[in-house]
């Protein structure tokens, strides 16, 4: 490339190697401004608000948000301390795990499902995807409005189809609030599973089955030999970033019961909120974002390996 | 299937549990359809229902009169007009902002070999990793210093910022799917990068990029958590935070909190509707390819 304008002039050989350098320079920087805009915006308010967080977590501040000094692991030992720690790790762990299996395990089943031909699969592919695209605000406040024992959706239908005789109350103790929180959790995460893993079904070679067919295989040993191992990936994918995703939902037990009553439906980021907003614990709550982070970072970093080895494959 | 021309006697068994299966796979369609349906067949009812009829101990599936008044009412008891405005202008701004930065990074990513291009990648992945709710006291401390708390304008940028994995994810998939010949054709004939990337890779990447915008837009319409940290003011909150304002501590207003809620989820679910089909192979092909 570089050769094509040698021969036309004949200028002094610095001049010319500068000229060659400063084009390859240039062509070396080039993706750099490609990807600068994209850098700026992340770095801004991404990467200085996971800086302060990190900075906050180790300092000592003030009610207002101010540092006043450097805190060592204060804020950890005052967090961990404190007796509602152990319940808000334990709810967590829990809402994640429930919500994030068991919402797999149906997504993947009515994956199965939607994908046999049959007539309305268009109609029924977009009933299934109204949770995806409502604000989970507003899909909470109707859960809270159906399960309320007083004049509630679910007790006035029961009740004129005759199926209970008196109005049930259906959140007696905090741990049923929470349970109907991780349903409606489910109920929302669902949909998301279900089509990663039809947009991996579909990517099946019909072949396989086929042969399988001839083989004389069964449905269940097609599902487990072909139709499992096949659309791994695509669950796999699902799968971490519904990890992160729920563990680090909000709104759905904010709107319901706000992490109360004394935290017992609290989980890492509505205690966080409420270190941060309501109690101005800002330090606390920085150290609470800290150890939600290490404990995702583990599923973070498992998953980034798994991607990028897998970029790699197919690069 | 297989045998047809055998006897009778073997087909039929076949062909019972055929149809047993075929009506049973209709009826747990029919169930499926009906649960996910119900949500919002109670918001539907209850907003068409008087504040009597909600709280009566003796409740009503469907609506006794249906009050359609429910509907032209919430827009004059809160300004329902002005938050849908500032929803409005809340993901607009992110989706554009999301995509001006995202298109390029995507493209570097996906036709350019550089350094620190796993390292990039490795940060868009990461950056999933934090949720806002998880950074807010990271993030008022950075919108105190930009004079940005409590501005519709921070909030398109949050948005922004935290939608660029998913923005370059699934561009990058669209870009590395579509072949760089007609761009090196297009180069060859005079154009410059720019210029081959505007006038070849982008025409034919439009599916893959609206579906990209419109997923944005989603995301930015339905978010929640931050705008409700960052905004106080009435006049600037979005849809999702100020449909709040029938949810007193004293009593909730639930026909017209229901009857928000319809204004602010029913364009949402057409355009998610529209986008389904793409976005599903964006993601694998994005998410899978990494």
């Amino acid at each position: 490339m570089i050769r094509r304008e040698n021969p036309v002039k004949k200028e002094t050989k610095t001049q010319k190697g500068n000229e060659a350098a400063r084009k390859k320079m240039l062509r070396k920087a080039e993706p750099y401004f490609w990807i600068a805009p994209s850098v700026i915006l992340m770095a801004i308010f991404i990467l200085v608000p996971i800086v302060f967080v990190f900075r906050m977590a180790f300092s000592d501040v003030s009610k207002t948000g101010r540092i006043k000094g450097f805190a060592g692991l204060g804020n950890f030992l005052t967090v961990v301390r404190n007796s509602a720690f152990p319940i808000v790790l334990k709810n967590t762990l829990v809402w994640t795990v429930a919500v994030v299996v068991i919402s797999t395990v149906l997504g993947f089943i009515l994956a199965l499902i939607l994908n046999n031909k049959f007539h309305g699969r268009k109609i029924a592919r977009a009933i299934v995807v109204f949770p995806w695209a409502t604000t989970l605000v507003i899909q909470a406040s109707v859960w809270s409005f159906i399960i309320n024992t007083d004049y509630g959706a679910l007790n006035t239908l029961l009740l004129r189809l005759g199926i209970i005789k008196n109005a049930v109350n259906w959140t007696p103790t905090a741990g049923a609030y929470f349970a109907w929180e991780i349903a409606c959790g489910i109920f929302v995460t669902i949909p998301f599973v279900c089509f990663t893993v039809l947009s991996g079904l579909q990517s099946i070679d019909s072949t396989y089955y086929e042969a399988a067919t001839v083989d004389g295989a069964g449905y269940w040993a097609k599902l487990f030999k072909i139709t499992i191992p096949l659309v791994r990936p695509s669950l796999t994918v699902s799968t971490v970033l519904n990890i992160i995703y729920v563990f680090n939902s909000f709104p759905i037990i904010w709107t319901i019961t706000k992490g109360d009553p004394a935290n017992r439906t609290d989980t890492l980021v509505t205690y966080l909120y409420k270190l941060a907003f309501y109690n101005s614990e800002q330090g606390q709550a920085a150290a609470v974002s800290v150890i939600g982070f290490v404990i995702l970072l583990v599923c973070a970093s498992a998953y980034m390996i798994y991607t990028l080895k897998k970029g790699d494959e197919t690069a | 299937m297989s045998e047809p021309r055998t006897s009778l006697n073997k087909t039929k068994p076949v062909s019972v549990k055929k149809v047993i299966l075929r009506v049973l796979l209709y009826l747990v369609v029919l169930d499926i359809c009906v649960i996910t349906l119900y949500p919002y067949f109670v918001m539907l009812t209850s907003a068409l229902k008087s504040r009597a009829e909600i709280f009566s101990i003796d409740g009503t599936i469907l609506p006794i009169t249906a009050v359609w008044q429910n509907l032209i009412d919430v827009w004059t008891l809160a300004p329902l007009g002005r938050y849908m405005l500032n929803s409005v202008l809340i993901a607009g701004g992110s989706t554009i902002i999301a995509m001006i930065c995202g298109i390029p990074a995507a493209y570097a990513l996906a036709r350019m070999k550089f350094k620190g291009q796993t390292a990039f990648l490795g940060f868009v992945i990461i950056s999933q990793m934090f949720a806002p709710v998880v950074l807010l006291v990271g993030i008022y401390k950075v919108m105190s210093i930009l004079h940005l708390t409590n501005s519709i304008v921070g909030l398109v940028f949050i948005n922004a910022a935290f939608n660029q994995a998913f923005t370059i994810w699934l561009l990058r998939g669209t870009f590395m799917s579509i072949s760089p010949e007609m761009e090196q054709a297009a180069t060859i004939d005079g154009c410059n990068r720019i210029q081959a990337m505007f006038k070849v890779l982008l025409p034919v990447a439009a599916p893959g990029i609206v579906t990209t915008l419109i997923f944005i837009f989603i995301n930015a319409w339905n978010e929640y958590t931050v705008a409700l940290t960052l905004i106080s003011t009435e006049s600037s909150k979005p849809i999702t935070v100020g449909i709040n304002i029938f949810n007193g501590y004293n009593m909730i207003e639930w026909q017209y909190l229901f009857a928000a809620s319809l204004f602010a989820v029913i364009p949402v679910v057409i355009l998610f509707m529209c986008i389904e089909k793409n976005l599903v192979s964006g993601l694998a092909s994005g998410g899978v390819k990494g």
